[in-house]
């Protein structure tokens, strides 16, 4: 409900016991381990105290090739698993303890030696398949390839692109010696493979005469054997890749029964590597180690009863406001207000010493969602959906606070889908239509079609309420912390124009022959106006006092008017889905017009769950996003001071399993 | 005016019916076709992703389902023998969502695109970049409403 009050601690401990209190630290879950302040440096003690060394990267490595092992085992032997499983849960004590660690990390060494072998089969396979490609040309040659002729004869092999005829070719060669043959071998598109044959001492001389035929010499000559006998060992020796690739992934399969065990390791090792960047912050002497860091101050109790356990010397301090941007930010939420975390994270943490907005952004976005959303069908989809998932997944922390403000927003959205008398838009009354009968629809008490300006404005002045409730929450903040003035000049100022706003309408629109009220209306605004520019010169110096009224004035017109305006979105978001949904169940209906028959039945379920499904999806989102932006634009921008870094307390992370609570 | 006539308020009707459905159409063709070319070399990279990637995609596809919500709203409207007032009508009515739907299609189309990067490079983070395609629909959302009461208000 409010942002938890922090202390910082110093803490001094025996070496021998270092590791033991980081566990336990860690089963506690509430100290964040922090860097060292340099207030050594300088005195007596700098040439004593060293940082603490750990095996941070050996440790890295390990875990990635664990991971990568898990993987692998995925990829090869996927598991069947259950649509939306919980992660299986231990107690914090077995993830602490590393037995088995050295067995686990043999059987990863073993899996990523397999899979590096079965990546080097693929490369092999693939240069034999090139090399078969490229003996095709030469299969009806019976001359082992790697002939370079008789005693005292030459042979030569090679390709002549195919834009010159064989007979030219044969001419050009005639021409330098009449002795000299060329034999066609292959024909092809683009080449042709040619063997020549001459005497001994004209190969020079030939391979001039070829020369501007592009004539290339074969890339297969250097091997033994004619081309098919070639082939047929290449054919062998892919064969046996195969078989031994298959002999890799059967071995990796076999492995599967570890799965359990490695994804165990790879916890562990998660664990280690959190000890070990703990480690890293801390410093130390011979026979001590010390650290420095953050408690929430409800735990310190707890926490120092530990510490006198471990025999350490420890002290703790109330952070004073220069150290503010320090500490780490941990909101402390009840099962309502947890499903905004998701929304305060994604947006920034409140800075340290200000105000937590979740308990006040709660009801305004539950109502905001709901609004616009509004149709019991969604409302009650979302509802089955979030409580599914709480029941099958079990969340945690995140996931589990997306959960409740799915629920949230589902409750809300029935409820308001239940007062504009929509379920799956105009569902009920289509249907009704289809069976013969004239129903008018389910009862409302307002709907967006029919009074769509009656909402517009209705959107606007829960706007008003909203922007309002985040200025009272400003006028508070600069209250307690002594601008009074401040929060008279420019919160009340603004309150007081508003309330002159209110007078006039009133009198614009009831009281319309009271020319006194308007009047008094006018002056309240006037008395406002005259204190917000007050306010504003309060700041300014120089020739600032006078630029800044006009700044000021043209600020608070321009941002309230964007501001309130900015709320049509609710009722924009509201109209846009009733009415896809309506033409959705409209066009899904138009078969069944002259009486509904097994065919006109099934088209009416297709298309009305097919449209259902993306105006559904389509709309969950989208509120999410509009009803996001009127929180973090429009009202965060009346009083919330972002900023806060989060706490990160020494804890145990998994990746596979959970901690038991 | 005597050309009009020679075409009728019918016709006019019919245009402005086609236009929503086929402007805003090029507009998710276009969108959703920038999308997918991003989403599949992502997935030639890594095929894992694709259930991500074809949501990217199918964001921009929005639009072509508001157009042609429009035109069955306004086709369903027409009657044979409408005046060219009436046409005219209709035809205007429906031209928000053609004219911005086509192209807040093509413009969500590149965010989308640009997101499936965020969810190469920062997989976590891929929901940020929905939330930036969702700015640009808001637009696609307004004009289909412009539109839709429009529409609502003519009366034939």
């Amino acid at each position: 409900m409010a942002i938890v009050q922090m202390k910082k601690l110093r803490l001094l401990a025996v070496r021998d016991r270092k590791e033991e209190l980081l566990r336990e630290l860690m089963r506690c879950g509430c100290v964040e381990i922090t860097e060292l302040e340099p207030k050594l440096a300088g005195t007596e003690a700098e040439g004593l105290v060293r940082p603490e060394s750990s095996e941070l990267a050996a440790l890295k490595s390990r875990h990635s090739s664990l991971v990568h092992a898990v993987e692998l085992l995925d990829r090869y032997a996927p598991k069947k698993t259950k649509l939306l499983s919980a992660k299986p849960e231990l107690e914090g004590r077995v993830l602490l303890d590393d037995t088995g660690l050295a067995g686990a990390l043999r059987i990863a060494e073993a899996l990523e030696g397999y899979d590096a072998r079965i990546k080097r089969i693929g490369a092999e396979e693939s240069r034999e398949r090139s090399l078969i490609e490229s003996l095709q040309p030469w299969l009806t040659l019976d001359l082992p390839l790697n002939f370079e002729g008789t005693e005292r004869c030459s042979v030569l092999t090679g390709s002549l692109p195919a834009r010159f005829a064989p007979d030219t070719v044969s001419a050009a060669i005639a021409a330098v010696d009449e002795e000299a043959e060329l034999f066609l071998i292959h024909e092809e598109k683009k080449a042709n493979y040619v063997l020549l044959v001459c005497m001994k001492g004209q190969l020079p001389a030939m391979q001039d005469a070829l020369r501007p035929f592009g004539f290339t010499p074969s890339a297969v000559s250097g091997l033994s054997g004619t081309a098919r006998e070639c082939q047929l060992n290449a054919e062998q020796h892919l064969k046996e890749l195969a078989a031994e690739k298959e002999n890799c992934v059967r071995y990796i399969v076999d492995d599967a029964v570890h799965r359990d065990e490695l994804k165990l390791a790879a916890d562990r090792m998660n664990v280690k590597i959190s000890l070990a960047e703990a480690e890293e912050r801390m410093y130390g002497t011979d026979s001590t180690v010390v650290l420095q860091g953050w408690l929430p101050a409800d735990r310190e109790e707890e926490l120092g009863q530990l510490f006198d356990r471990f025999g350490c010397a420890w002290e703790t301090e109330v952070p004073t406001e220069d150290e503010y941007p320090e500490v780490p930010v941990s909101l402390k939420n009840n099962k309502f207000t947890d499903a905004m975390n998701m929304v305060t994270n994604m947006y920034s943490l409140p800075a340290y010493g200000t105000v937590d907005p979740n308990p006040l952004m709660a009801p305004f976005f539950i109502l905001f969602y709901g609004l616009m959303m509004a149709d019991m069908g969604y409302g009650i989809l979302m509802i089955l959906a979030a409580l599914i998932a709480m029941k099958r997944i079990k969340p945690r922390a995140g996931t589990l606070s997306f959960c409740r403000l799915l629920l949230y927003g589902g409750i809300s959205t029935l409820v308001m889908g239940a007062l504009t008398g929509s379920f799956f838009g105009n569902a009920p009354e289509i249907i009704a239509g289809m069976m013969g009968r004239d129903w008018p629809g389910l009862p409302s008490l307002f709907s967006p079609v029919r009074d769509s300006t009656l909402v517009l404005y209705g959107s606007m002045v829960l706007g008003l309420i909203h922007l309002n409730t985040g200025m009272a929450v400003n006028f508070h903040q600069r209250w307690k912390h002594g601008d009074k003035a401040g929060a008279i000049l420019e919160e009340g100022a603004q309150w007081i124009i508003l309330l002159g706003g209110i007078v006039l309408i009133a009198q614009m629109l009831v009281f319309k022959e009271n020319a006194m009220l308007k009047n008094a209306g006018l002056g309240i605004i006037g008395l406002g106006a005259v204190m917000l520019l007050i306010g504003s010169t309060r700041g300014a110096t120089g020739i600032g006092k006078l630029t800044a009224p006009f700044s000021c004035i043209y600020n608070t017109l321009t941002g309230w008017f964007g501001d309130v305006l900015s709320y049509s979105r609710i009722m924009a978001l509201m109209l846009a889905g009733g009415v896809v949904a309506q033409v959705f169940n409209t066009i899904a209906a138009m078969p069944s017009e002259g009486g509904v028959t097994v065919f006109s039945g099934i088209v009416f379920i297709v298309i009305f769950l097919i449209g259902h499904a993306l105006n559904f999806g389509l709309n969950l989102l989208g509120c999410f996003v509009h009803d996001l932006r009127l929180q973090c634009l429009e009202f965060f921008g009346k009083f919330y001071h972002d900023g806060g870094k989060p706490f990160e307390p020494l804890r145990i992370r998994t990746q596979y399993i959970n901690p038991q609570e | 005016m005597e050309f009009l006539n020679t075409i009728g308020g019918y016709a006019l009707g019919i245009l402005g019916a086609g236009l929503a459905a086929f402007m805003a159409g090029i507009g998710s063709a276009k969108g959703t076709g920038i999308a997918g070319e991003a989403g599949a070399g992502l997935v030639s990279e890594d095929p894992s992703k694709f259930g991500k990637a074809m949501i990217l995609q199918v964001i921009p596809g929005t639009q072509g389902l508001y157009g042609f919500v429009i035109w069955f709203l306004a086709f369903n409207k027409l009657v044979p023998g409408m005046s060219v007032a009436q046409g005219m009508q209709v035809l205007g009515a429906c031209l928000p969502i053609a004219i911005g739907g086509m192209i807040s299609g093509i413009a969500q189309g590149k965010v989308a695109a640009a997101s499936i990067n965020i969810l190469a490079k920062k997989p976590d983070d891929w929901s940020k970049g929905m939330i930036l395609c969702i700015t640009v629909e808001f637009y696609a959302i307004l004009s289909l409403l412009a539109s839709f009461m429009m529409l609502n208000a003519i009366s034939l």
